[in-house]
């Protein structure tokens, strides 16, 4: 019976300096979430620590700098404007509606039933999207600066609102300026919102278990294991995750279940840059089962940042660089619908994203095919069960 | 058209086997049967009498079923409950239980669905041995081959000539209109499931060789009262060969056969049954808490609450064959994922049950420290330690308190959000103030308040309004604290083993607790010399004299006639 004491003390005032996303729930990020040595919780008594992760999605800086121009215009939008003045105030006619919707949805149709969302790399020439002006952004610095190693290509980088410079975050330069990413401004966009639902879902559960740890203050060695688990989470009635649940890391494949080694400092927990796996299902009732389509987030020479807070609870950021593709799976798998109904010109996002690419280099071609990211994660005490060394632990 | 025709036979046949035996001792012919059909009244021997009839839980009713036909078979309807009488347990109610006529029609829809189940063509052969010589017609003799077995199954009893050529003929009569002999062994079936025979348990006695002038249960009645009071469920085809055999009117033959049954595994059945009857369970059907107060509770908990203490209890008494004492301080009992984060413990398993002991000297320890009982005696928005000590005054030390009087003032104690009174002691004792409350608040406050560091559902808290809880208590002169200190002083009272002494014995006869109160203190010494295991204390109450003794006049010794239409006369 192995339970890690936490503190009760009170929440610390999380500072927020800038809202990441939607403006509505300022997120602490590992920088600005840092806890006073005073406040940290004490050490656990069995060395281990255990949290289920409540949010997972990448952070989104609000306001009117980071997209001057407005989002990424809708295929239906971007048709209407590559059209001349006279011919686009005559297909917004009323009655020419019907023609209209032929007309732009014929432009992302293929041949032999192929779309640009479920095949992009047949549609060809696209406009790029549009980009992130502004140099804030929230994500690690994965290569030392942007003037790209050997594994990676040299890039433009961000700072984070809080001051850290040389931020690689290729994947929120492209797609930061989506309507699904950013939404309207001040609100959160579908990105954050369907995250969240499929965090409280139950769809893709994280879980983090965090061994050998002996203060939360300095301890260099810490074996973190970063896992999903088929358990769904225990929410209360307004959808809240509610922490003290147990979770077991699924015994069977895909067990994703990464093994990463850290160290804490000043209540901060930092890992090796490794590569992280883990699962992403999408929406449920699909092809495979009724969990739905089944992908995988796949983070390359990731680091996890955690920071602990006064309550028990941690908030952080993985990141890492992804494949390009990977950032387009969800629409990709949505196929027509992705294009015809929620208007996404997945051969644009693709497109762009390649030209921005800046890790994963193809050693064959010499250019690279990834993107660097960064997802915020917050994570509440759990009972963690691991098979592999049948421990489990947790805060309470 | 069949179906038409085989709707005006169910219910005619719904009719008359319920009417018939309605009264069970004096029953009027219904005018509409008057015909010369055979009845399909029990003809009792002039020595047999009928001295009790109770009728059958939902449990009992499901667990019959599923022994007699198999677990596959779905009874699906809902059941009109036995009224518990005040203090006292449902099996004492159910000697007064009566049916309305809308449960009635809820026992036939059941009786019908079960009847139709048992007669399809997947199961007829499990339960038909014969073949009629034409499946379209009526075939009186493969009939009463098939209707005879069921019914003294169903009936506990073999079936009077009356009631088997009553049964046969109601089959022939629907075979012959509808075209199936199995749709009228169908339609005799549910009438079977429709009869007070079913539905209620006859008991009948027998002039006592041992106490002339006196009566005793007679066998079958003693097979059925050890079907139900130790298995929850109908007599066996080895009880009922017992009763045949007059085995169970043996002292030595009855001692044997029952503690064959007290260390049989159905005995967890019996028992589960048994404590949720003295728990109040039913309660539990009924549990509602404001999801904004108490953001655990989910449907999940409501109904893992009930099965983790009948876990606790069944997995001490009988898979340790613990002292019942211990149950009041036991630190072992179980979990499930849905639990785990209601007691914020660790739950290996993702789905299922599994075993956790709490830390020695954890206030969880014990019945009295489960979510389960500390839940459904609170409200649904607060805790209450009247309704928790009044709980145990009542159903583990069996001494009743008073219901309040129907015009106190309560905002004292509702006014949860009030800083002068920030936890329940200091509301309770503002409430108190007031002389009429005082008197009864003094027998459950003072033990209630112990419990005060579980929150209304059971949740662990060591503050209430950011006032530290006072978990202290008091028990018959006894001080201690919190839920510990109370199962350990509940623990060495001798209150709670009589109690369950005289439980056991009103759940075997149905008599209240006045009716058994001569007989609780002897067999609470017995149930001390065995160490107070349960199954001791249940074999000694199975084969205790005044298990079977009858004290009660026969019922139609000038009985209440029960007319067609069910209408006093």
């Amino acid at each position: 019976m192995m339970r890690i004491a936490t503190t009760t003390a009170t929440l610390a005032a999380l500072l927020a300096i800038g809202p990441m996303t939607g403006g509505r729930q300022p997120l602490a990020s590992p920088a600005e979430g840092e806890t006073a040595l005073a406040k940290l919780p004490a050490p656990p008594a069995n060395g281990e620590m255990g949290f289920v992760v409540t949010h997972f999605v990448q952070p989104v800086i609000q306001g009117p700098d980071a997209c001057p121009q407005g989002t990424t215009p809708k295929l239906r939008d971007a048709y209407l404007a590559r059209q001349t003045p006279e011919e686009r105030t005559r297909l917004l006619l009323k009655e020419n509606e019907t023609e209209l919707t032929r007309s732009w949805q014929s432009d992302v149709i293929g041949p032999n039933g192929t779309n640009i969302c479920s095949q992009p790399d047949l549609f060809e020439n696209r406009t790029p999207l549009r980009t992130v002006q502004s140099k804030m952004a929230w994500g690690m610095d994965l290569d030392g600066g942007g003037r790209g190693r050997a594994d990676s290509c040299e890039h433009e980088t961000f700072q984070t609102p809080t001051g850290d410079q040389g931020i690689d975050n290729q994947e929120y330069r492209v797609m930061g300026c989506t309507l699904e990413w950013r939404g309207v401004d001040g609100i959160a966009g579908d990105q954050e919102v369907g995250m969240r639902q499929f965090m409280v879902s139950g769809e893709w559960t994280q879980v983090i278990l965090l061994r050998g740890v002996n203060s939360l203050v300095r301890d260099d060695n810490v074996e973190v294991i970063y896992a999903n688990t088929p358990d769904r989470p225990t929410v209360d009635s307004m959808g809240k995750f509610l922490p003290g649940a147990s979770f077991s890391v699924s015994d069977k494949p895909p067990r994703n279940r990464n093994v990463l080694r850290g160290r804490i400092e000043n209540g901060v927990l930092t890992t090796d840059a490794t590569d992280v796996k883990l699962t992403q299902t999408w929406g449920q009732g699909g092809a495979r089962d009724i969990r739905g389509n089944r992908t995988k987030y796949d983070f390359r020479s990731a680091r996890l940042r955690l920071a602990f807070q006064p309550d028990g609870s941690a908030t952080g950021m993985l990141a890492g660089y992804r494949p390009v593709f990977d950032v387009i799976q969800s629409p990709a798998l949505g196929g027509i619908g992705s294009a015809v109904v929620a208007g996404i010109d997945c051969a644009a996002t693709l497109s762009t994203l390649r030209k921005y690419a800046d890790g994963i280099r193809d050693p064959k071609t010499g250019k690279c095919t990834g993107v660097s990211s960064a997802v915020r994660i917050q994570a509440l005490p759990a009972f963690v069960n691991d098979p592999n060394t049948a421990t489990r632990t947790a805060a309470r | 058209m069949k179906r038409v025709k085989l709707l005006k036979l169910a219910t005619l046949g719904f009719a008359a086997a319920s009417a018939l035996a309605a009264g069970v001792g004096a029953v009027d012919t219904p005018p509409s049967i008057a015909s010369p059909a055979p009845s399909a009244q029990a003809a009792l021997a002039p020595q047999f009498q009928i001295v009790a009839m109770r009728r059958i839980t939902e449990a009992q009713y499901r667990n019959t079923i599923a022994d007699i036909f198999g677990p596959d078979v779905r009874v699906a309807g809902r059941f009109e409950p036995v009224v518990r009488p005040a203090h006292e347990l449902i099996a004492s109610g159910a000697r007064e239980a009566s049916i309305s006529p809308a449960g009635l029609e809820q026992f036939d829809a059941m009786a019908r669905g079960v009847a139709a189940q048992v007669f399809d063509e997947s199961r007829r052969s499990q339960f038909a041995e014969c073949q009629p010589a034409d499946a379209t017609k009526a075939d009186a003799d493969c009939a009463g081959k098939v209707l005879a077995p069921l019914g003294r199954l169903l009936f506990r009893r073999p079936l009077s000539a009356g009631e088997r050529d009553f049964y046969v003929k109601l089959a022939g009569d629907s075979a012959g209109q509808t075209g199936s002999f199995y749709k009228g062994l169908e339609l005799s079936l549910s009438a079977m499931l429709d009869s007070p025979n079913f539905l209620y348990v006859v008991e009948t006695a027998e002039p006592d060789p041992a106490n002339p002038g006196a009566l005793r249960l007679d066998n079958y009645t003693r097979a059925t009262r050890l079907g139900f009071m130790l298995w929850n469920s109908t007599p066996n085809e080895a009880l009922l060969q017992a009763a045949q055999q007059g085995k169970l009117t043996d002292d030595a033959a009855l001692a044997v056969i029952a503690g064959r049954m007290v260390n049989s595994p159905r005995f967890e059945q019996g028992l589960r049954a048994f404590f949720s009857d003295m728990l109040l369970f039913e309660k539990f059907d009924e549990l509602a808490k404001d999801p904004v107060i108490y953001p655990y509770f989910n449907q999940d908990v409501a109904k893992a609450l009930p099965e983790q203490t009948l876990r606790t209890i069944t997995a001490h008494l009988l898979g340790k064959g613990g002292d019942y004492r211990a149950l009041f301080t036991t630190p072992n009992t179980f979990m499930t994922r849905s639990l785990g984060p209601l007691y914020q413990v660790p739950v290996h398993k993702s789905a299922g049950w599994e075993p956790y002991q709490f830390a020695a000297g954890d206030d969880r320890a014990g019945l009295l420290g489960q979510a389960g009982f500390l839940s459904i005696y609170s409200h649904s928005g607060r805790s209450s330690p009247t309704l928790r000590g009044r709980a145990i005054r009542e159903l583990l030390m069996c001494q009743p308190v008073p219901n309040p009087p129907g015009n106190v003032n309560f905002t004292a104690v509702q006014d949860v959000h009030n800083k002068a009174t920030p936890t329940a002691r200091s509301r309770l004792t503002a409430h108190s103030t007031d002389e009429v409350c005082a008197g009864c608040h003094k027998i459950t406050d003072p033990v209630g308040l112990s419990l005060e560091r579980f929150d209304g559902i059971g949740a662990f808290r060591a503050a209430e309004n950011d006032t530290p809880i006072d978990s202290s208590g008091i028990l018959d002169g006894m001080h201690f604290e919190g839920a510990d200190g109370l199962g350990k002083t509940l623990a060495s009272s001798p209150d709670t083993t009589q109690c369950v002494s005289s439980r056991a014995l009103q759940y075997a006869t149905g008599l209240g607790s006045e009716d058994v109160s001569p007989w609780v203190e002897a067999l609470d010494k017995q149930f001390a010399a065995s160490g107070y295991g349960i199954r001791a204390l249940f074999l000694k109450v199975a084969t205790m004299p005044a298990t079977w003794q009858v004290k009660a006049a026969p019922l139609d010794q000038g009985a209440t006639k029960i007319s067609y239409a069910g209408q006093r006369r």
